[in-house]
């Protein structure tokens, strides 16, 4: 059966719809990122239009980080106070992203914007990761411990200091709202939750604890793609509330199921895993941009 | 159903002098419900007093209300491919159907078939905006609407069901965009247009679709919180439902 998405003003079989939501959702519960950075991708290859796609997946990874912090907080795995530090950054930052927006789409290279932001972004991170993890996955097997670095950086001279009870650090108030900020740049400009850049970053520069990384940042991921949704609709009327529907069905299926995927394995596997898809989503986008393309033309409505 | 429409269509049809035609369509109104996936409609019509026994050409062209396309050109720079060159054209049809009983070429010169805007080739935009030569940009836009379905020519998709009867299924695809449409049906012979006949039709949304773009449209911050209400209470709901299972 196909469905009619009012606001993208196309059809797209109901089972592809939540397909993409249910498997997108089990990533998300599995690694606590929001996969809206998988998600945009794909539903502008079924054909939705990008605006559309963007700010449509705003909305499902709301929805899917919710039931995966729900799950995460009766688990007591979420720092309330350093996901607050991050969303008044991200929220702020979603405004910058909104405008950004709508200057790129006036311009005529958001494609383009969007898909070198992502090899830059999506590169760099899962380079990073895929080292680290496979690092202390040959420590874990030759049986001595990783080192865990214990230098003071720049990190501990900013001004501005909390006490982030359970994330058991004393920190600047400045890099988690910095983070918070970027992320919320990209929510806006992207659709994604952020959650492929957040988890390194709380990891590799703020030093959190890793129980406690995913469900942080699945909560500050709802509050800042909340926003997004919203100046998305308010902005470019570009949020499908139908396609959302529908992949939200999905999404939070899929979420539980990934939770309870996740705590099976071991953190190291979750991150090589987490390494691999960036990397691999990063490569495809690489030869989107560089391959020369099937049509030079390409044609928008107004 | 069809029959009887055509009946009423040639009773009713006035008298006059010369050869011209009758004609109307299976639907003059489509609603655009949840499960819409495009249809299909039939412009029918007759020929009155035809002037010989020799059977006339027929072209129905099916027009949707029109817009501006933007079409950019991707140029190298360095090592990526990026928007170098834009063209807008103006008022082009969202939809574009055409089908005759023959081949375009067979049945009329160039000149005839740009005059009345008949097949792909007569396409024109109203005005063209931007610092290139339009054509090779009018080129990618009717190839990118043919790929998308919404511009469509088809030779000898008219059909004779006698004589003086025809008819011609026209595709409407999802994508087709709502509003007005016309669906004329030319008359032809010897490569002159002797008459035209046109009918209006309409794409519309109703029930939940229109209320939901409406809502965006009218109400765009009331509509986002809702969605996010939405995705907000389904997350609740899921994470619930599996604790107690």
């Amino acid at each position: 059966m196909e469905i009619y998405l009012p606001i993208a003003q196309m059809s797209v079989h109901w089972l592809v719809l939540l397909g993409l939501g249910g498997g997108i959702g089990f990533l998300s519960g599995l690694l606590g990122v929001g996969g809206g950075f998988l998600l945009t991708p794909l539903l502008i290859f079924a054909g939705i239009p990008p605006a559309v796609a963007v700010a449509t997946t705003s909305s499902h990874v709301t929805a899917s980080s919710m039931s995966g912090a729900l799950a995460q907080w009766r688990k007591g795995a979420i720092d309330l106070k350093m996901a607050a530090v991050m969303t008044l950054g991200g929220v702020a930052g979603t405004f910058a992203g909104v405008w950004l927006f709508a200057i790129l789409r006036r311009s005529g290279q958001m494609d383009v914007t969007i898909s070198a932001a992502y090899v830059v972004l999506l590169g760099t991170i899962g380079a990073l990761m895929l080292r680290e993890s496979l690092r202390s996955l040959r420590a874990a097997r030759s049986g001595t411990p990783a080192p865990r670095r214990t230098e003071r950086g720049w990190l501990h001279g900013l001004p501005f200091k909390q006490r982030f009870a359970a994330s058991r650090l004393y920190i600047s108030v400045i890099p988690p709202a910095a983070i918070g900020f970027a992320v919320g740049v990209l929510s806006a400009v992207l659709g994604v939750g952020g959650g492929f850049v957040v988890v390194p970053a709380m990891i590799y520069v703020l030093r959190m604890p890793a129980n406690i990384v995913m469900g942080t940042s699945l909560a500050q991921i709802i509050v800042v793609t909340a926003a997004a949704t919203v100046l998305q609709a308010t902005n470019n009327h570009a949020v499908d509330a139908m396609l959302a529907l529908w992949l939200v069905v999905g999404g939070v299926i899929g979420a539980q199921f990934g939770v309870r995927a996740g705590a099976k394995l071991r953190g190291e596997h979750l991150r090589l895993l987490l390494a691999v898809l960036v990397l691999g989503v990063a490569l495809r986008l690489l030869y989107g941009l560089v391959a020369t393309p099937r049509d030079l033309f390409s044609v928008g409505g107004s | 159903m069809r029959r009887a429409a055509l009946l009423v269509l040639l009773l009713l049809a006035p008298a006059s002098a010369g050869e011209n035609l009758v004609s109307g369509l299976s639907q003059d109104n489509i609603e655009i419900r949840s499960n819409y996936n495009g249809t299909d409609i039939v412009v029918f019509g007759a020929i009155e007093k035809p002037a010989s026994d020799a059977r006339p050409d027929i072209v129905v062209t099916v027009r949707g209300p029109a817009g501006d396309l933007r079409v950019r050109r991707k140029d190298r720079v360095g090592p990526i491919w990026i928007n170098r060159s834009r063209v807008i054209l103006r008022a082009m049809p969202g939809y574009y159907f055409a089908a005759s009983n023959r081949p375009l070429a067979d049945i009329a010169s160039t000149p005839t078939l740009r005059q009345y805007g008949l097949g792909l080739a007569a396409l024109r935009p109203s005005a063209v905006t931007g610092p290139h030569r339009p054509e090779p940009f009018l080129d990618a836009a009717i190839r990118a609407q043919s790929k998308a379905r919404l511009y469509v020519q088809e030779d000898e998709a008219v059909e004779f069901l006698s004589g003086t009867l025809f008819r011609a299924r026209v595709p409407l695809p999802a994508s087709a965009p709502r509003g007005r449409y016309t669906a004329t049906v030319y008359l032809l012979r010897g490569g002159q247009v002797i008459d035209v006949r046109s009918s209006e039709l309409s794409i519309d949304q109703t029930g939940l679709e229109r209320r939901i773009y409406d809502f965006a449209q009218n109400q765009p911050l009331a509509y986002g919180l809702s969605v996010v209400l939405m995705a907000m209470a389904m997350g609740w709901f899921s994470s619930l439902a599996f604790r107690k299972s």
